[in-house]
């Protein structure tokens, strides 16, 4: 390609990514995946509560991470493979686009709703310091490490279901696709102490588990970020990959 | 201007269009015909920068499709076969997208350049709907609105009247003809009637490979090996057929009904012979008025046949 272009049109990425929000919003199936989303994550969160008395949101770190590795493919499966099964693709792939800008687009239109969602569990610890007395006594620093956790996670998985959802236009294979690759992040870092020595830390490295566990203290590693930005960014460049090959 | 230059595509083995070339000058229209599977719609998306080609070159307005994908997609419109849209769109939520990604980032441009295609293209009705409460007639129109919104220099339309009643066809046939004032255009079609209305020229493709181009005449012309007379004499049936057979150069005489229901008899005669002066001598030698004298030509219908059937898929 010889034409001298800039890396993305930034007019096209905001379009899109207005365009992919919009549709979160008017989806049924989105809400659904939100609500169940907000269903076991209420539950949770109210467990430990009555239960144990205990004023945290952490009892969502041990569930909510792989909940994640099914529900946000199931967001994202439709990202391209729609517009494959509708053959919109081909009016997009038509357009005077970038491929990057198609994936940027596409990526952030995803990422501003699946932020949005997460914010959205904020209701149960602000509901919570109304009930604690004091309200210190609520962990705010271990609060936010934890949402923050979560929408590391969710962004690479939704970078993976994005890449996932490039390749074919049927979305359930899209699903199952990026299933399988964000179950195996999750599971990678449940192995680590099936490993010694180095592998042990490749292992660990790999896996998400040991990138969200300062995070959700409130402690933030800047190789943690590297590995999420790196993961995300590797989907991303998979995706533009991809869309390369489908077209010029 | 568009031009294509041993243009090949494959898929695996198969030749979907196998070194094709033409050229269309700038303001011709041009109609691309072939049966199903020829290749119309392949090379359609090569010209659009949607494949890649696997041979040969191509260029839309001095751009190489290859070489510079988005130039051409640029100063292109294209509607695809089957007029994909965004059903939960609204009519102009789909007008400012697609202006919005065609490069029309100016607010109160893209509004004019929206407004303007919505009444060029007759859509003033249907503003306010969701793109999946339209009629398929609309729905092309907004296709076609999406097509010009950036004002492109060449349209590429695969099967732009494809399932369409006859009055939607007429609609949208209009709509080209508005079109073809200022446009390159090449359209893709099956249905023969579209091109005679519409078309200056005609690329007729078969098997990947390009069977006939020219205009309809010189098609018609080319593939005519025979020159057929259509007389109708007013005299004894039986005294005129065999008055016609003896004609010098008449090689065959059969009769044949007109479009209006009327019975005469085709003299035929080799391509070289016009008979149609001895066939008026003898008419007055033997007091027989002539009530129709008509040299007939290959309909397109029958240029088709004889071409695509000549080379099957």
């Amino acid at each position: 390609m010889n034409e001298s272009a800039p890396f993305v049109q930034f007019y096209a990425v905001k379009a899109l990514a207005a365009r992919g929000f919009k549709t979160y919003v008017e989806s049924p199936s989105a809400y659904v995946v939100l609500f169940v989303f907000y269903l076991l994550t209420g539950y949770l969160f109210t467990l430990p509560l009555f239960l144990t008395g205990q004023a945290s949101i952490i009892g969502m770190n041990d569930f909510v991470p792989l909940l994640l590795t099914f529900l946000v493919p199931a967001l994202a499966m439709g990202l391209l493979a729609e517009e494959m099964r509708s053959g919109t693709f081909e009016t997009l792939a038509t357009l005077p686009l970038e491929d990057w800008d198609i994936t940027l687009g596409k990526y952030l239109g995803f990422a501003a709703f699946y932020l949005l969602a997460v914010a959205g569990l904020l209701f149960y610890p602000i509901v919570l310091s109304f009930m604690v007395q004091p309200p210190s006594h609520l962990d705010w620093g271990q609060t936010i490490g934890i949402l923050c956790s979560f929408s590391c996670l969710g962004l690479m998985y939704g970078a993976i279901g994005l890449y996932a959802s490039s390749l074919h236009k049927n979305q359930i294979v899209a699903l199952v696709t990026a299933f399988l690759i964000a179950f195996a992040l999750f599971l990678f870092g449940k192995l680590d102490n099936f490993f010694s020595g180095p592998l042990a830390t490749v292992v660990d490295f790999i896996g998400s588990d040991s990138h969200i566990m300062a995070m959700s203290k409130g402690v933030f590693d800047t190789r943690d970020l590297i590995y999420f930005a790196g993961v995300i960014f590797g989907f991303l460049y998979l995706t533009a990959q991809r869309l390369s090959s489908r077209r010029f | 201007m568009i031009r294509a230059l041993n243009l090949t595509k494959r898929f695996a083995s198969l030749a979907a269009v196998d070194k094709i070339s033409f050229e269309i000058p700038k303001g011709q229209v041009v109609g691309f015909l072939g049966p199903n599977g020829a290749g119309k719609t392949t090379t359609m998306r090569l010209l659009t920068a949607y494949l890649p080609a696997s041979e040969g070159r191509c260029e839309v307005m001095g751009h190489d499709v290859s070489e510079e994908p988005l130039a051409v997609r640029r100063c292109v419109g294209y509607l695809p076969e089957n007029n994909p849209l965004y059903e939960d769109f609204e009519v102009t939520d789909t007008l400012h997208y697609i202006g919005t990604l065609r490069g029309l980032t100016d607010a109160a441009q893209r509004m004019d350049r929206v407004k303007a295609v919505i009444k060029s293209c007759g859509l003033k009705s249907a503003v306010g709907k969701k793109v999946g409460e339209l009629s398929k007639g609309y729905r092309q129109r907004l296709g076609l609105a999406g097509a010009i919104i950036h004002d492109p220099d060449v349209l590429i339309l695969d099967e732009p009247t494809s399932g369409l009643d006859p009055n939607q066809v007429l609609e949208v046939r209009e709509l080209i003809k508005d079109l073809k004032k200022e446009k390159t255009l090449l359209l893709s079609t099956h249905i023969l009637s579209e091109v005679t209305a519409t078309c200056d020229r005609i690329i007729i493709i078969s098997a990947g490979k390009i069977a006939a181009d020219g205009t309809a005449a010189e098609l018609s012309g080319n593939l005519q090996n025979k020159n057929r007379l259509y007389l109708e004499m007013k005299g004894p049936a039986q005294a005129i057929f065999e008055a016609l057979s003896n004609l010098p150069g008449a090689a065959r005489v059969y009769p044949e009904r007109d479009g209006g229901g009327k019975e005469g008899l085709i003299v035929e005669s080799e391509a070289a012979t016009d008979l149609r002066e001895a066939a008026f001598n003898l008419a007055a030698e033997k007091r027989w008025p002539i009530l129709a004298m008509d040299q007939k030509t290959l309909s397109l219908e029958e240029v088709f046949r004889k071409l695509t059937q000549e080379q099957p898929q």
